[in-house]
């Protein structure tokens, strides 16, 4: 049955059907009342085109209804189930009826259509679509826009966040460039030019006349790329620093014994020496600033050096040579002082690693030359004071003291003299190399000269211009009783001054040779001043002594010493002379009547001449026990004293 | 400019013909210390030194109408310093390019018996006072900041009185003749000093 019904409704244009059906549903409010097509059309359905006229009746009404809902079915079921009691196929007769009449309506209307006098075909309304698709359509779109429109917010949103961080970052930025400008000006005199901020590095407000200019400029470093990562030491300030001071500097002080070749003048070169590490904590403007201060420093050095090198006029001119200043404060002695700058481009440090080696600096002359400048620098400040009464002129209180005390003509002089940099500097070398000879002489001295040791005790604490050392010459084992040599050597810049135990001072000057030989001879002295007091320790008696003896042969250093010792009861006597050069040399004078081989003389018959001294052997000194001089001697006065 | 009447020989060449280059003001007793302090802070880095002076000032009566006038200062609270001995020539205002008053001046530091010479030379004390302040210094500029008190007593320094209320301020530089250049460093030197004090070149003989 519904199979049939089915076959109806799809043939019935659906339009109809759905309207009344929807009309039914109640929720849907459409009821479209009929258009004039549809309205021919239902009554082209009503005119008779079914040749059956007991249908007529029966279908106007329910006719029209059964083709357009199926809510009238009963009607056409009870049709239904009465004709298949009468044809079986009364039901495909009736459909292929109904299929005819809606052709031949069909037909029609077309053929009426043709003529578009009456009718005219429209397209059929879409209003009934959207309804029904809107509210899902709609509710995509809405959702869709609605999201489109959070979206939107949450994009204005994000954007202006990250507008206002980009804003706040740029305001720390500023913020840390103020702040590290506070910390910079903690540390440096700065001051406004213009539209830019300027620094002082140079030493002129702590007294310094050196006429570099010296200024720095502070960078505003905060327009940096915002995507890029920031680097670590990344800081919003920075200086520049004049290209001159760029780099790193020192003043090379080194003393050479030869003279070099002239073509190596003035082409001192650097080792490359690391640039200092910044400190922890401290910013990076800090250490480069420190750098090229120092830098400025060291060419201030240099230049007042120079300046006093052409200057002063000395026995042996001073050489200036580009950045090498040299000068011979001894003969055969060049002492020379060359500023160092390397700046950063890689021929200097190319050159640099070659050919000097850092040996033979003179870091405390370098120390002293930073330590001159500073002293000279507060000098310069100290030297003018306020005026009193405060009406007069600036300038030297001596000075203005001159007049009125009718100064003479030395007194202005030693007012204006004041010693400069170089000879202070030259004269601290002189000594520096003084008293490293000296050390030398006394090292070379002690390796090898075995038996008389010599010991030197260095002062720690020094002047610039003078150290003294203390020389013991002792023999070993008799440290106790051989104290007689003890030396005092004042080391000057010039001239060595030698103050001996009993206070005489004797003056050497600064040839090596001359401490030598004065050691040396002290040395031998030692011997014969052992002997001597060894001979009071063993009960000898002292016969003779001397220390410049005038007879034997002539010292080439100095003069021999002797001395001629007895034995306790006076058979055996000692004499020893001991020369720097000759060394020492040892004989025993025998009782006459130990003397075999002498000849019996006929003057002295008597028994008692025997006790007359006999003539002096000498020892084979060389051939005696013992490990030093004084140990021999002892041995030897041992024999020689008679056990009672 | 008035001849001396020692002798009649212009005084030339030399530190002799030097000049003096000054700017004058004065502040009253209770600004006195935001004057200081921004002076501490404008001058060289030199320790503030106070002074207290006693000043003598001789005339000698020539033939001339005016007479010659010299100055002795010495210092009361340094001792072993010597005297000072002032001779000060016409103030000449100059024009509006110059920034400073302008005179002759010539400083000679002399022995303790110098009133003694003076007198005998014929010179008579016209007034004294004592002078009592804080002197700084910027490079060659000079900026004295002192009190002038009355001598109640003729001779006696301790019984002293102030002269006013007030300080005189003086920036002055001794310069050769000539160099009017330091006129403009003095002015921009008195420009840093506004407001605290105005510095100007006074014309002594419109005050008179």
């Amino acid at each position: 049955m519904s199979g049939v019904s089915a076959v109806r409704i799809s043939i019935e244009s659906a339009c109809e059907k759905q309207v009344q059906e929807v009309g039914l549903d109640g929720s849907e409010t459409y009821l479209q009342p009929l258009s004039m097509s549809q309205n021919l059309a239902r009554l082209a359905q009503r005119i008779d085109f079914s040749q059956g006229s007991g249908s007529e009746e029966d279908e106007p009404g329910p006719g029209g209804r059964d083709w357009t809902s199926p809510g009238d079915a009963e009607d056409e079921e009870g049709l239904v189930k009465f004709q298949p009691s009468l044809w079986p196929w009364d039901s495909v007769r009736n459909s292929l009826r109904s299929a005819l009449t809606e052709t031949c309506v069909l037909y029609d209307v077309l053929g009426i259509l043709k003529d578009k006098k009456f009718m005219t075909l429209d397209p059929v309304v879409q209003d009934p679509p959207p309804p029904k698709q809107n509210p899902q359509f709609l509710q995509l779109i809405s959702k869709k826009k609605s999201l489109a429109g959070a979206a939107q917010i949450l994009l204005k949103g994000a954007e202006r966040l990250s507008k206002s961080v980009a804003e706040n970052q740029e305001n720390k930025r500023q913020r840390d460039f103020n702040s590290e400008l506070l910390r910079l000006r903690q540390h440096w005199k700065l001051r406004k030019v213009g539209d830019k901020i300027l620094g002082d590095l140079s030493y002129r407000s702590a007294g310094s006349l050196f006429p570099h200019h010296g200024t720095f400029e502070v960078i505003k470093n905060t327009d940096i790329d915002l995507d890029k990562k920031i680097p670590e030491d990344y800081c919003p300030l920075d200086v520049q620093i004049p290209s001159d001071l760029e780099g790193s500097a020192y003043i090379k002080v080194s003393i050479q014994k030869q003279a070099p070749d002239i073509g190596d003048l003035g082409t001192v070169n650097l080792f490359k020496r690391p640039l200092p590490k910044s400190k922890p904590g401290a910013p990076h403007w800090q250490t480069k600033l420190e750098a090229a201060q120092n830098v400025l420093l060291c060419k201030e050095i240099f230049a007042q050096l120079s300046r006093e090198a052409v200057q002063i006029k000395s026995q042996i001119p001073h050489i200036v040579v580009k950045n090498q200043i040299i000068s011979q404060p001894f003969p055969g002695l060049q002492l020379s002082i060359s500023l160092c700058h390397s700046s950063n481009d890689k021929k200097s440090q190319k050159s640099a690693s070659d050919r000097q080696s850092p040996e033979d600096h003179l870091y405390v002359l370098e120390h002293n030359l930073h330590q001159l400048i500073r002293e000279f620098h507060k000098q310069t400040l100290s030297s003018t004071v306020m005026p009193h009464p405060a009406s007069a002129p600036f300038g030297h209180k001596r000075m203005k003291l001159a007049g009125p005390q009718a100064f003479d003509k030395n007194d202005i002089n030693s007012l204006q003299s004041n010693e400069g940099l170089l000879e202070k500097i030259i004269k601290q070398a002189k000594h520096i190399f003084l008293r490293r000879r000296t050390a030398q002489t006394i090292d070379s001295l002690a390796s090898c000269i075995e038996d008389p040791q010599i010991q030197a005790h260095w002062s720690n604490i020094n002047d610039v211009y003078e150290s003294s050392v203390k020389v013991l010459i002792t023999s070993q084992g008799y440290e106790q009783i051989c104290k007689s040599i003890q030396l005092q050597l004042n080391i000057g810049v010039e001239q060595i001054r030698v103050v001996h135990r009993d206070g005489r001072v004797i003056t050497l000057s600064h040839q090596e040779q001359e401490l030598q030989d004065f050691l040396l001879s002290q040395m031998s002295q030692h011997q014969v001043h052992a002997v001597q007091q060894l001979a009071k320790v063993m009960g000898w008696h002292v016969l003779s002594f001397s220390n410049h003896v005038g007879l034997g042969p002539v010292e080439s250093i100095g003069n021999a010493s002797a001395i001629t010792v007895a034995s306790p009861n006076g058979d055996y006597a000692i004499s020893v002379r001991n020369g720097p050069e000759s060394g020492s040399k040892v004989l025993v004078e025998l009782p006459r009547s130990q003397c075999k081989d002498l000849p019996k003389s006929d003057v002295l018959q008597d028994g008692k001449w025997n006790h007359l001294r006999g003539p002096f052997k000498e020892v084979q000194w060389n051939k005696m026990e013992g490990r030093n001089f004084v140990y021999k001697m002892e041995l030897l006065m041992a024999a020689l004293t008679p056990c009672y | 400019m008035e001849a001396p009447p020692v002798t009649m020989m212009p005084v030339t060449g030399g530190t002799i013909n030097m000049m003096e280059y000054l700017l004058q003001g004065s502040v009253l007793d209770q600004s006195l210390e935001s004057l200081l302090h921004r002076l501490r802070g404008l001058c060289d880095n030199m320790e503030p030194e106070t002074f207290l002076d006693h000043e003598m000032v001789f005339l000698l009566k020539g033939q001339q109408a005016s007479p010659f006038v010299l100055r002795a200062r010495r210092s009361m609270d340094k001792t072993g310093m010597p005297w000072h001995l002032r001779y000060l020539g016409q103030p000449e205002i100059g024009d509006k390019n110059r920034h400073a008053l302008v005179r002759n001046c010539v400083d000679i530091a002399t022995s303790e018996n110098l009133t003694d010479f003076l007198v005998e030379m014929g010179f008579r004390m016209d007034h004294e006072f004592v002078a009592k302040g804080h002197v700084f210094r910027k490079g060659i500029m000079k900026i004295v900041v002192y009190k002038i008190f009355r001598i109640l007593m003729p001779g006696n320094t301790e019984s002293i009185e102030p002269l006013s209320l007030s300080y005189l301020v003086e920036l002055s530089v001794v310069a050769p003749a000539g160099q009017d250049m330091v006129s403009d460093d003095m002015r921009n030197f008195a420009e840093q000093l506004k407001p605290l004090v105005h510095l100007e070149k006074i014309d002594p003989k419109r005050l008179m």
